[in-house]
């Protein structure tokens, strides 16, 4: 048996595809970014020119790298907060019931597995400037918000849009990470607390709380890396005017940067917003770990 | 506990008041998508919020040829298939030889696949795509099917490590006994066995990769080859939206993903969790 388990040429068939696609497609592509961010790429010869720090240094002083960063900082902290308080909300409430709870639970989850491009042309009819929200509000005698075409403010109203809309499809996920948290505590700890005559905000406060705090810190961090990545929703919304809008986040802006009409190739300058993407994901990261870093309870 | 109950009714009450109030936020936009999705161009400008008064089947024909929507669901189905099999099967090797066979890098090899989890697509974007250029895979389904198969190979592997270990070691010594090679208990005792694991892995890459938009966005540009979600990105362009189109595209691209996940939703939503924990 043993014998069979350490058999060498078996483990390196099995693991050996696996490993050989990460290295190729993840980590010598990630290197290779590393060195294009510090690269000028030219058009005409396909060359890459070595110009040091210049690709970040044209970046810091680009304005709408200015606004893309402004804006994915804003949906990093709004998505955050927002899954934070919204995601709790739902998981201390639908553990509250029985009877159908697993319905609420499968429909308020379901936006998550649609494809976000198709809910970002739904939304985006539905705030459209003259059909949709505003055909009702008009007809209610209201005033008609221009909804994605308002650039006033330093964090635009379609920001805000955007923003909710991402709620709406993606606290589902949040839900699920502390519902499967909250279940997982002891029925014992809150009859114990019932019995010294503590309230059921009293438990919530002093016994969900404290022992959620661990998962608190993990779907945290998810939502970070997927704030900071958001793209397909605010490209469906909005496609390729984002820039006029003064829409951009960093993954717009890279893709546009790197790939379209408009735009042009520079892949070394997209390459370098990918780098302070990465950068920015592992900064979150580890600050939501430090923040939210508990010892697990015995539960 | 009985006493308890008097008491805990109206808040009771007041949580299904919410929910059922959430419910709605949730499912009236997809009835919405389903209601408009029959209208034809003048009613949809007119009363976008009525009840269809006359049902334009036609729109679903229309959406279906003239966005390429039918070449685009084939594309996409051929790209998330192979990306699904060959998931499942390279993934679930490798999570086999890190959880039950004995080596010393198994450790090490799981940390390795498990950072892939964290790298965004968005960095090696860039790179990739000049490779891909210069050995002919842009423009390419394989081209889509190498790095969504990497991107999904981590949570495949987290997963199924965690089904294999709970195998019980008698069953495979049991097997050793009978004169079984590794290969004969991987493939006809351990991947049989973990057939649950299985499933929800691939629902999972199924789904992810049916939805992704960026990278099918980049990596393809020849219209006969686009997926599902980049066809229907193309339904708005600047100037003006073929909404009688649009809304059965939607309808089109999301049904399949509704009915899959209305059969296996518990399922879903367990192996995801799972599969976004990750610890």
């Amino acid at each position: 048996m043993d014998k069979l388990l350490r058999d060498k040429k078996a483990i390196i068939l099995f693991v050996a595809p696996a490993l050989i696609l990460f290295t190729v497609v993840l980590f010598i592509p990630i290197g290779t970014s590393f060195y294009y961010a510090l690269c000028d790429y030219d058009k005409k010869t396909m060359t890459y020119h070595f110009i040091g720090l210049g690709n970040f240094i044209r970046l810091f002083k680009d304005k709408t790298m200015f606004i893309a960063f402004k804006n994915s900082m804003f949906f990093l902290v709004f998505s955050c907060v927002s899954q934070l308080i919204f995601g709790l909300l739902f998981a201390a409430l639908l553990t509250n019931i029985t009877k159908g709870r697993n319905l609420f639970k499968n429909v308020i989850y379901l936006p998550c597995v649609l494809s976000s491009a198709a809910l970002g042309l739904l939304w985006a009819f539905l705030f459209h400037a003259k059909v949709g929200i505003n055909n009702l509000l008009g007809a209610w005698g209201l005033p008609q918000p221009a909804w994605l075409y308002s650039t006033s403010g330093f964090i635009t109203l379609p920001m805000w849009v955007i923003a909710f809309v991402a709620l709406w499809q993606y606290v589902g996920q949040s839900m699920m990470l502390y519902m499967a948290q909250i279940s997982g505590i002891n029925k014992s700890l809150y009859e114990a607390s019932y019995i010294d005559g503590a309230t059921k905000k009293q438990a919530f406060r002093y016994i969900t709380l404290p022992l959620v705090k661990p998962m608190i810190g993990t779907a945290m961090s998810l939502n970070a890396i997927g704030s900071l990545k958001f793209f397909d929703l605010i490209y469906s919304m909005l496609g390729d005017k984002t820039e006029n809008l003064k829409m951009d986040v960093l993954a717009t802006y890279l893709y546009r940067t790197g790939f379209s009409s408009k735009g042009g190739n520079h892949y070394g300058r997209a390459s370098a917003i990918g780098v302070i993407l990465v950068a920015l994901c592992l900064i979150a990261t580890a600050v939501i770990n430090k923040i939210f870093k508990t010892e697990n309870y015995e539960m | 506990m009985e006493k308890n109950k008097q008491p805990v009714r109206v808040s009771t009450v007041l949580i299904y008041v919410f929910f059922c109030f959430m419910m709605v936020l949730y499912l009236a936009p997809i009835a919405w998508i389903a209601m408009t999705s029959v209208k034809d161009r003048a009613s949809i400008y007119k009363s976008p919020f009525g009840w269809p008064t006359e049902f334009h089947w036609e729109n679903y024909a229309a959406a279906w040829t003239g966005g390429k929507l039918g070449i685009a669901m084939l594309n996409s189905l051929f790209v998330c298939g192979i990306t699904l099999i060959l998931t499942i099967v390279i993934g679930s090797m490798a999570a086999f030889a890190i959880a039950r066979m004995k080596w010393k890098l198994s450790g090490a090899a799981m940390i390795y696949i498990l950072i892939g989890m964290m790298i965004p697509v968005h960095c090696v974007l860039i790179p990739l795509f000049v490779r891909f250029a210069n050995i002919g895979l842009n423009n390419n389904l394989w081209g889509l099917i190498i790095p969504y198969l990497t991107f999904s190979l981590p949570t495949c592997v987290f997963i199924m490590s965690g089904f294999f270990r709970s195998i019980p070691n008698e069953l495979l010594e049991s097997a050793c006994m009978d004169g079984c090679t590794i290969y004969q208990i991987f493939f006809k005792i351990c991947f049989p066995l973990a057939r649950t694991g299985l499933f929800v892995t691939g629902l999972m890459t199924f789904i992810g990769n049916w939805n992704e938009l960026l990278l099918a966005l980049v990596f393809v540009s020849d219209a006969n080859k686009k997926t599902l979600p980049v066809a229907l990105t193309k339904f708005v362009t600047p100037y003006q939206t073929n909404y009688d189109k649009m809304f059965p595209a939607i309808m089109i691209a999301i049904i399949p993903t509704i009915i899959v996940y209305s059969l296996f939703s518990n399922q879903i939503v367990d192996g995801l969790t799972t599969g976004a924990v990750k610890g």
